[in-house]
Protein backbone atom coordinates (compact mmCIF):
# COMPACT_ATOMS: atom_id res chain seq x y z
CA UNK A 1 0.00 0.00 0.00
CA UNK A 2 1.65 3.03 -0.78
CA UNK A 3 0.83 5.91 1.40
CA UNK A 4 2.16 9.26 -0.61
CA UNK A 5 4.19 10.36 -3.06
CA UNK A 6 6.02 13.54 -3.37
CA UNK A 7 8.12 15.67 -6.08
CA UNK A 8 10.32 17.79 -4.71
CA UNK A 9 11.86 20.91 -6.58
CA UNK A 10 15.94 21.17 -7.05
CA UNK A 11 15.34 23.90 -4.04
CA UNK A 12 14.01 21.51 -2.00
CA UNK A 13 10.43 23.05 -2.44
CA UNK A 14 8.13 20.92 -2.55
CA UNK A 15 5.91 20.53 -6.38
CA UNK A 16 3.63 18.06 -5.40
CA UNK A 17 2.24 15.85 -2.82
CA UNK A 18 -0.61 13.58 -2.41
CA UNK A 19 -1.28 10.83 -0.19
CA UNK A 20 -3.14 8.00 -0.67
CA UNK A 21 -4.43 6.59 2.52
CA UNK A 22 -7.45 8.14 4.44
CA UNK A 23 -6.49 6.67 7.69
CA UNK A 24 -3.07 8.11 8.26
CA UNK A 25 -2.36 11.79 9.40
CA UNK A 26 -1.47 14.22 5.90
CA UNK A 27 0.92 16.06 8.05
CA UNK A 28 2.85 13.41 9.27
CA UNK A 29 3.48 12.04 5.93
CA UNK A 30 5.04 15.63 4.93
CA UNK A 31 6.60 15.60 7.69
CA UNK A 32 8.29 12.09 6.83
CA UNK A 33 8.94 13.62 3.33
CA UNK A 34 10.64 16.24 4.24
CA UNK A 35 13.39 14.25 6.67
CA UNK A 36 14.37 11.57 3.84
CA UNK A 37 15.51 15.27 1.90
CA UNK A 38 18.18 15.26 4.58
CA UNK A 39 19.39 11.55 3.55
CA UNK A 40 18.92 12.25 -0.40
CA UNK A 41 21.42 15.46 0.31
CA UNK A 42 23.68 13.16 2.36
CA UNK A 43 23.54 10.18 -0.34
CA UNK A 44 24.60 12.96 -2.91
CA UNK A 45 26.87 14.60 -1.46
CA UNK A 46 28.98 11.74 -0.30
CA UNK A 47 28.98 9.51 -3.25
CA UNK A 48 30.12 5.88 -2.60
CA UNK A 49 33.57 6.11 -4.54
CA UNK A 50 32.26 2.74 -6.97
CA UNK A 51 31.24 3.63 -10.30
CA UNK A 52 28.43 3.03 -11.67
CA UNK A 53 26.67 4.61 -8.19
CA UNK A 54 28.03 8.03 -8.92
CA UNK A 55 25.68 8.82 -11.33
CA UNK A 56 22.60 6.76 -10.67
CA UNK A 57 19.27 8.48 -10.60
CA UNK A 58 17.14 5.63 -8.20
CA UNK A 59 18.30 5.97 -5.01
CA UNK A 60 16.60 2.67 -3.25
CA UNK A 61 15.75 2.65 -0.17
CA UNK A 62 16.36 5.72 2.21
CA UNK A 63 16.00 4.90 5.60
CA UNK A 64 12.74 2.93 7.05
CA UNK A 65 10.75 4.29 10.07
CA UNK A 66 8.53 2.29 12.59
CA UNK A 67 5.91 1.34 9.68
CA UNK A 68 6.90 3.22 6.44
CA UNK A 69 9.78 2.85 3.91
CA UNK A 70 10.74 5.51 2.03
CA UNK A 71 12.50 5.44 -1.44
CA UNK A 72 13.93 8.32 -3.19
CA UNK A 73 14.76 9.01 -6.99
CA UNK A 74 17.36 11.55 -8.25
CA UNK A 75 17.03 13.14 -11.54
CA UNK A 76 19.14 14.77 -13.70
CA UNK A 77 17.65 18.18 -12.91
CA UNK A 78 17.75 17.73 -9.23
CA UNK A 79 14.10 17.14 -9.15
CA UNK A 80 13.33 14.28 -6.47
CA UNK A 81 10.45 12.05 -6.19
CA UNK A 82 9.76 10.17 -2.90
CA UNK A 83 7.77 7.22 -2.81
CA UNK A 84 6.48 6.48 0.94
CA UNK A 85 4.90 2.80 1.17
CA UNK A 86 3.69 0.53 3.95
CA UNK A 87 4.53 -2.46 2.49
CA UNK A 88 6.93 -4.64 4.49
CA UNK A 89 7.95 -7.11 1.45
CA UNK A 90 8.33 -4.91 -1.74
CA UNK A 91 10.74 -5.64 -4.63
CA UNK A 92 13.71 -3.61 -5.76
CA UNK A 93 12.12 -3.84 -9.24
CA UNK A 94 8.84 -2.79 -8.57
CA UNK A 95 9.95 0.10 -7.09
CA UNK A 96 12.22 1.11 -9.97
CA UNK A 97 9.55 0.55 -12.16
CA UNK A 98 6.85 2.52 -10.41
CA UNK A 99 10.13 5.26 -10.80
CA UNK A 100 9.72 4.60 -14.59
CA UNK A 101 6.61 5.32 -14.75
CA UNK A 102 6.30 8.45 -12.69
CA UNK A 103 9.35 9.73 -14.04
CA UNK A 104 7.22 9.71 -17.81
CA UNK A 105 4.09 11.58 -16.05
CA UNK A 106 6.12 13.93 -14.57
CA UNK A 107 8.57 14.89 -17.68
CA UNK A 108 4.59 15.29 -19.58
CA UNK A 109 3.30 17.84 -17.22
CA UNK A 110 6.72 19.48 -17.24
CA UNK A 111 6.53 19.71 -20.90
CA UNK A 112 3.01 21.63 -20.47
CA UNK A 113 4.00 25.54 -22.19
CA UNK A 114 1.76 27.27 -19.55
CA UNK A 115 3.82 25.09 -16.54
CA UNK A 116 6.00 27.36 -14.62
CA UNK A 117 9.06 25.64 -13.35
CA UNK A 118 9.16 25.54 -9.68
CA UNK A 119 5.90 26.22 -8.82
CA UNK A 120 3.47 23.35 -8.16
CA UNK A 121 2.09 21.01 -10.51
CA UNK A 122 -1.50 21.76 -11.17
CA UNK A 123 -2.10 19.35 -13.85
CA UNK A 124 -5.41 17.25 -13.84
CA UNK A 125 -4.24 14.79 -16.08
CA UNK A 126 -0.92 13.87 -13.97
CA UNK A 127 -2.58 13.86 -11.18
CA UNK A 128 -4.90 11.14 -12.73
CA UNK A 129 -2.31 9.28 -14.08
CA UNK A 130 -0.24 9.50 -10.47
CA UNK A 131 -3.27 7.39 -8.89
CA UNK A 132 -3.24 4.87 -11.90
CA UNK A 133 0.13 4.52 -11.28
CA UNK A 134 -0.08 4.06 -7.48
CA UNK A 135 -2.52 1.22 -8.02
CA UNK A 136 -1.08 -0.61 -10.41
CA UNK A 137 1.59 -0.85 -8.05
CA UNK A 138 -0.07 -1.75 -5.78
CA UNK A 139 -1.58 -4.92 -7.70
CA UNK A 140 1.55 -6.23 -9.29
CA UNK A 141 2.95 -6.18 -5.99
CA UNK A 142 0.42 -8.19 -4.53
CA UNK A 143 0.42 -11.33 -7.01
CA UNK B 1 -10.18 -6.33 -46.22
CA UNK B 2 -9.24 -2.36 -45.11
CA UNK B 3 -8.90 -2.47 -41.18
CA UNK B 4 -7.58 -6.18 -41.35
CA UNK B 5 -4.33 -6.14 -38.62
CA UNK B 6 -3.97 -2.68 -38.45
CA UNK B 7 -1.90 -1.88 -35.23
CA UNK B 8 -3.48 0.14 -32.66
CA UNK B 9 -4.44 3.88 -33.28
CA UNK B 10 -4.92 6.48 -30.60
CA UNK B 11 -8.01 8.30 -31.12
CA UNK B 12 -6.09 11.17 -30.01
CA UNK B 13 -2.46 11.76 -30.73
CA UNK B 14 -1.91 13.43 -26.80
CA UNK B 15 -2.37 9.82 -25.79
CA UNK B 16 0.39 8.83 -27.59
CA UNK B 17 3.09 7.51 -25.13
CA UNK B 18 6.17 9.88 -24.93
CA UNK B 19 8.84 7.51 -25.58
CA UNK B 20 7.25 6.68 -28.82
CA UNK B 21 6.35 9.57 -30.32
CA UNK B 22 7.21 10.37 -34.40
CA UNK B 23 10.78 11.74 -33.85
CA UNK B 24 10.21 14.44 -36.66
CA UNK B 25 8.62 17.99 -37.61
CA UNK B 26 8.14 19.55 -41.23
CA UNK B 27 11.07 21.81 -41.63
CA UNK B 28 9.04 24.28 -43.41
CA UNK B 29 6.14 23.84 -40.45
CA UNK B 30 8.67 24.96 -38.23
CA UNK B 31 10.81 27.74 -40.29
CA UNK B 32 6.89 29.71 -40.40
CA UNK B 33 6.43 29.12 -36.88
CA UNK B 34 9.87 30.66 -35.83
CA UNK B 35 9.96 33.19 -38.44
CA UNK B 36 6.68 34.04 -36.78
CA UNK B 37 8.33 34.01 -33.50
CA UNK B 38 10.97 36.81 -34.43
CA UNK B 39 8.37 38.66 -36.02
CA UNK B 40 6.25 38.75 -33.14
CA UNK B 41 8.79 39.91 -30.56
CA UNK B 42 9.99 42.44 -33.29
CA UNK B 43 7.18 44.43 -32.49
CA UNK B 44 7.11 44.60 -28.94
CA UNK B 45 10.82 45.51 -28.69
CA UNK B 46 12.82 48.74 -29.25
CA UNK B 47 16.12 47.42 -29.94
CA UNK B 48 18.38 44.72 -31.31
CA UNK B 49 19.62 43.33 -27.50
CA UNK B 50 15.83 43.27 -26.21
CA UNK B 51 14.90 41.48 -28.91
CA UNK B 52 18.15 38.72 -29.09
CA UNK B 53 17.02 38.11 -24.83
CA UNK B 54 13.50 37.49 -25.90
CA UNK B 55 14.29 34.74 -28.41
CA UNK B 56 17.26 33.58 -25.48
CA UNK B 57 14.03 33.46 -23.06
CA UNK B 58 12.25 31.22 -25.26
CA UNK B 59 14.69 29.16 -25.96
CA UNK B 60 15.52 28.61 -22.33
CA UNK B 61 11.96 27.45 -21.32
CA UNK B 62 12.55 24.83 -24.21
CA UNK B 63 15.78 23.66 -22.98
CA UNK B 64 14.56 22.68 -19.66
CA UNK B 65 12.05 20.49 -21.09
CA UNK B 66 14.31 19.20 -23.83
CA UNK B 67 16.55 18.54 -20.38
CA UNK B 68 13.71 16.70 -18.85
CA UNK B 69 12.64 14.95 -21.75
CA UNK B 70 16.17 13.72 -22.64
CA UNK B 71 17.14 12.21 -19.18
CA UNK B 72 14.19 9.99 -19.49
CA UNK B 73 14.20 8.95 -22.81
CA UNK B 74 18.52 8.42 -22.63
CA UNK B 75 18.74 4.37 -21.78
CA UNK B 76 19.73 3.89 -17.68
CA UNK B 77 18.70 7.55 -16.96
CA UNK B 78 22.95 8.29 -15.70
CA UNK B 79 23.44 11.73 -14.21
CA UNK B 80 25.75 14.19 -15.57
CA UNK B 81 28.18 15.62 -13.20
CA UNK B 82 31.06 16.15 -15.31
CA UNK B 83 31.66 18.81 -17.71
CA UNK B 84 32.73 17.35 -20.51
CA UNK B 85 29.92 15.02 -19.94
CA UNK B 86 27.25 17.28 -20.15
CA UNK B 87 29.19 19.21 -23.09
CA UNK B 88 29.76 16.05 -24.62
CA UNK B 89 25.50 15.03 -24.00
CA UNK B 90 24.59 18.78 -25.00
CA UNK B 91 26.74 18.39 -28.24
CA UNK B 92 25.20 15.04 -29.74
CA UNK B 93 22.24 13.91 -28.17
CA UNK B 94 20.33 17.39 -27.82
CA UNK B 95 21.50 18.44 -31.49
CA UNK B 96 20.41 14.60 -32.72
CA UNK B 97 16.87 15.16 -30.89
CA UNK B 98 16.48 18.87 -31.86
CA UNK B 99 18.32 19.26 -35.47
CA UNK B 100 18.48 15.39 -36.56
CA UNK B 101 22.19 15.44 -36.41
CA UNK B 102 25.51 15.96 -34.36
CA UNK B 103 26.91 19.82 -33.64
CA UNK B 104 30.02 20.06 -36.58
CA UNK B 105 32.65 20.79 -33.68
CA UNK B 106 32.91 21.09 -29.65
CA UNK B 107 36.37 23.03 -29.02
CA UNK B 108 37.46 24.29 -25.83
CA UNK B 109 38.56 28.20 -25.70
CA UNK B 110 42.29 29.02 -25.71
CA UNK B 111 42.08 32.57 -24.18
CA UNK B 112 40.05 31.51 -21.07
CA UNK B 113 39.64 28.56 -19.05
CA UNK B 114 36.17 28.60 -18.86
CA UNK B 115 34.84 29.22 -22.37
CA UNK B 116 33.73 26.32 -24.77
CA UNK B 117 32.48 26.54 -28.63
CA UNK B 118 30.52 24.45 -30.28
CA UNK B 119 30.13 24.91 -33.82
CA UNK B 120 27.67 24.65 -36.52
CA UNK B 121 28.03 25.11 -40.47
CA UNK B 122 24.46 26.87 -40.87
CA UNK B 123 21.77 26.96 -37.72
CA UNK B 124 19.10 24.53 -38.76
CA UNK B 125 16.95 27.59 -37.63
CA UNK B 126 19.09 30.44 -39.95
CA UNK B 127 18.77 28.63 -42.28
CA UNK B 128 15.66 31.08 -44.07
CA UNK B 129 16.50 33.64 -42.21
CA UNK B 130 18.73 37.01 -43.55
CA UNK B 131 19.34 39.76 -41.36
CA UNK B 132 19.52 43.15 -42.63
CA UNK B 133 22.70 45.14 -42.35
CA UNK B 134 21.29 47.91 -39.90
CA UNK B 135 20.41 44.99 -37.74
CA UNK B 136 23.98 44.82 -37.05
CA UNK B 137 25.47 41.68 -35.07
CA UNK B 138 21.88 40.29 -34.65
CA UNK B 139 22.20 36.42 -34.49
CA UNK B 140 18.81 34.34 -34.80
CA UNK B 141 20.83 31.81 -32.82
CA UNK B 142 20.00 33.25 -29.82
CA UNK B 143 17.48 30.75 -29.77
CA UNK B 144 19.39 28.08 -29.65
CA UNK B 145 21.75 29.39 -27.47
CA UNK B 146 19.05 30.12 -25.62
CA UNK B 147 18.06 26.52 -25.73
CA UNK B 148 21.82 25.34 -24.32
CA UNK B 149 21.63 27.74 -21.47
CA UNK B 150 18.52 26.01 -20.23
CA UNK B 151 19.66 22.64 -20.52
CA UNK B 152 22.83 23.60 -19.12
CA UNK B 153 21.53 25.40 -15.90
CA UNK B 154 18.86 22.36 -15.32
CA UNK B 155 21.95 20.19 -15.20
CA UNK B 156 23.66 22.56 -12.69
CA UNK B 157 26.39 24.08 -14.89
CA UNK B 158 24.92 27.26 -14.67
CA UNK B 159 26.45 29.57 -17.72
CA UNK B 160 25.93 32.64 -20.09
CA UNK B 161 25.41 31.25 -23.58
CA UNK B 162 25.69 33.26 -26.69
CA UNK B 163 25.31 32.74 -30.50
CA UNK B 164 28.14 34.31 -32.49
CA UNK B 165 28.79 34.52 -36.42
CA UNK B 166 32.12 33.99 -37.40
CA UNK B 167 33.39 34.52 -40.89
CA UNK B 168 34.81 31.98 -42.94
CA UNK B 169 37.70 32.19 -45.93
CA UNK B 170 36.55 30.93 -48.69
CA UNK B 171 32.97 30.59 -47.89
CA UNK B 172 29.90 32.75 -48.65
CA UNK B 173 27.68 32.42 -45.45
CA UNK B 174 29.74 32.82 -42.18
CA UNK B 175 29.93 30.07 -39.46
CA UNK B 176 28.03 30.08 -36.62
CA UNK B 177 29.36 29.96 -33.11
CA UNK B 178 27.61 28.99 -29.58
CA UNK B 179 29.75 30.44 -27.30
CA UNK B 180 29.85 29.20 -23.75
CA UNK B 181 31.27 30.18 -20.86
CA UNK B 182 30.76 28.70 -17.60
CA UNK B 183 29.87 30.65 -13.91
CA UNK B 184 32.75 30.35 -11.25
CA UNK B 185 31.36 27.82 -8.76
CA UNK B 186 31.19 25.22 -12.21
CA UNK B 187 34.80 25.36 -12.04
CA UNK B 188 35.67 24.94 -8.80
CA UNK B 189 33.36 22.09 -8.77
CA UNK B 190 35.06 20.62 -11.62
CA UNK B 191 38.41 20.95 -9.96
CA UNK B 192 37.53 19.59 -7.06
CA UNK B 193 36.55 16.63 -8.38
CA UNK B 194 39.53 15.98 -9.99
Amino acid sequence: MIACVAVIGHQNNPLYIQSFTEADDALKLHHIVHCSLDVVEERVNNPKKSGPTLNETFLGLLYPTENYKVYGYLTNTKVKFILVTTDLDVRDADVRNFFRRFHAAYVDAVSNPFHVPGKKITSKTFAERVSNIVKSFGLSSAG
Amino acid sequence: MIGVGKVKQYSNVLDKPLSKGKQEVSLSAFAFLFSELVQYNQTQVDNISELERRLEDAGYAVGARVLELLCHREKGNRKETRLLGILSFVHSTVWKVLFGKVADSLEKGTEHEDEYMISEKELLVNRFISIPKDMGTFNCGAFVAGIVRGVLDGAGFPAVVTAHFVPMDGQQRPRTTILIKFAEEVLRREARLG
